[in-house]
C-alpha cells in the first residue's frame, strides 16, 4: 500500500484526506495535530467530515502560545483535541536520574521516547490509520514521504496501520498560502520567527535564511543515520529468510 | 539454535552507537553467552562477513541477529532488526516501553515531526 514519494503523482491533499475518510471508520482515523501549521488539515478535514478525531501530543514541554492555540482551534473548528499525555512515572523516572534539561546532553530521543513516543504508540494501537501534517521540503528526514504509507514504526503484521500524509508534497509557501487565503488561525510563534515548533526546550526561532529544521535541536547533527547500511554495498543476493523488523 | 550478532564499523572508521548500546545491554542483561557468533559489518570495506551476510540477507539496518533453527523442512533464518523484538521473542526478556519507544524513534528519523 506504500506508495513512492513522487510529486508527479501527488493527489491534492483534500483528496487524499477524501478517501482516507472514506476508507476508515471515524473512530479508526484520526489527525495528529502538533498546534503548529499542521492546522490546515484539520482546516481541510472540517469540511469533509462531521466527525473528526484529533489527538495532540502534550509533552507538558510546549510553549505557552501552543497550548493557547490548541484551545483556539478547539473552539474554532467545534472539535474534540484528545490531548495524550506521558506517564507520569517515567518522566518522574527520568527527570529525578537526569534533571530537567538532560536532552541537552544525551540527546532528545529519551525525552521523546517517554514524552511523545510512548503515549502516541498507545494511541495508534487503537487506530487503523493516522493522519500527519509531514512534508518533504521539511526535513532531510522525510525527502522520501509519500501520501499514503504502511506504517512500519508502530503497525505490526498482525495489525497494520496506514500513516497518511496529505501534505507530503506540499512546500511551506503553500501551506502559508493556504493558512492566508483560507484565514485559518495559527500559532503566534510562527510570526516570531519559529517555522518549526515542538517542545519549548527544544524550539528556538530561525534567521531569514535558514532551514526551517535548523529551529529544532540544533545542538544535533541532523543527517546522520546511525542504523543504515549504505546501500551500494548490499545488492540483495536473497530474500529467502523472514525479517523481523 | 545459534545466534549470530552483526555490528556496524562506520565509514569514518568508529564504531555504530546504536551497535554499542545493544552490546551494552546484551551484557548487563546477562545474555551475552546466548550470541554464538559476532560479526563485523564494515561500510568501508563491502567483502567483510557482515557486509557479506547482510548482503545475502537483504538487510539494511544494523545491528541485527540472525537466528538460525534447524526444522523439519530444513534450517530456518529469521532477522532481528529491532532489539527489542529480538529481546522478547529469543531472550524470553521483558523489555520496557520506554526502552522500545527509544529504539523506535532511533530506527525512524522521519518521525521528528512530532
Amino acid at each position: 500500500m506504500t506508495q513512492t514519494a513522487d510529486s508527479a503523482n501527488d493527489r491534492s491533499p483534500q483528496a487524499v484526506l477524501e478517501d482516507a475518510f472514506s476508507r476508515f471508520a471515524p473512530d479508526r482515523i484520526a489527525i495528529s495535530f502538533s498546534g503548529a501549521e499542521d492546522v490546515v488539515l484539520i482546516d481541510m478535514a472540517a469540511q469533509l467530515v462531521d466527525e473528526l478525531q484529533v489527538f495532540s501530543l502534550d509533552t507538558g514541554r510546549l510553549h505557552p502560545e501552543t497550548y493557547t492555540f490548541i484551545e483556539q482551534v478547539r473552539e474554532h473548528y467545534g472539535v474534540d483535541i484528545e490531548v495524550l499525555m506521558p506517564d507520569p512515572e517515567e518522566v518522574n523516572e527520568m527527570v529525578r536520574k537526569k534533571g530537567l534539561f538532560s536532552f541537552y546532553r544525551d540527546g532528545h530521543q529519551e525525552c521523546c521516547a517517554i514524552r511523545k513516543i510512548q503515549p502516541l504508540r498507545k494511541k495508534l494501537a487503537t487506530l487503523d490509520a493516522w493522519i500527519t501534517g509531514q512534508r518533504r521540503d521539511q526535513s532531510v528526514t522525510r525527502t522520501e514521504v509519500p501520501q499514503w504509507q504502511d506504517d512500519q514504526a508502530f503497525g505490526t503484521a498482525e495489525r497494520p496501520l496506514v500513516k497518511v500524509n496529505p501534505l507530503a508534497g506540499w512546500s511551506s509557501a503553500q501551506v502559508w498560502q493556504y493558512i492566508r487565503n483560507e484565514q485559518v488561525p495559527y500559532n503566534p510563534l510562527h510570526d516570531r520567527g519559529f517555522l518549526s515548533i515542538g517542545c519549548e526546550p527544544c524550539t528556538r526561532a530561525v534567521g531569514p535564511h535558514e532551514h526551517e529544521r535548523a529551529g529544532r535541536w540544533w545542538w544535533e547533527e541532523a543527517t546522520r543515520k546511525e542504523c543504515g547500511l549504505h546501500a551500494e554495498n548490499l545488492a540483495a543476493e536473497t530474500q529467502s529468510v523472514r525479517i523481523i523488523e | 539454535m545459534t545466534i549470530t550478532f552483526v555490528k556496524k564499523i562506520l565509514a569514518d572508521g568508529t564504531p555504530c552507537p546504536k551497535c554499542q548500546d545493544v552490546e551494552e545491554r546484551l551484557h548487563k542483561g546477562g545474555h551475552w553467552d546466548a550470541i554464538d557468533e559476532t560479526l563485523i559489518a564494515d561500510e568501508r570495506d563491502p567483502q567483510s562477513p557482515g557486509m557479506h551476510l547482510a548482503a545475502r540477507l537483504g538487510v539494511t539496518r544494523a545491528p541485527f541477529f540472525v537466528v538460525r533453527e534447524d526444522t523439519d523442512s530444513g534450517v530456518e533464518e529469521k532477522v532481528y532488526t529491532v532489539y527489542f523484538k529480538f529481546q522478547k521473542e529469543v531472550l524470553q526478556q521483558q523489555t520496557k516501553g520506554s526502552d522500545e519507544a527509544r529504539e523506535i524513534l532511533r530506527d525512524n528519523p522521519d518521525l521528528d515531526f512530532l
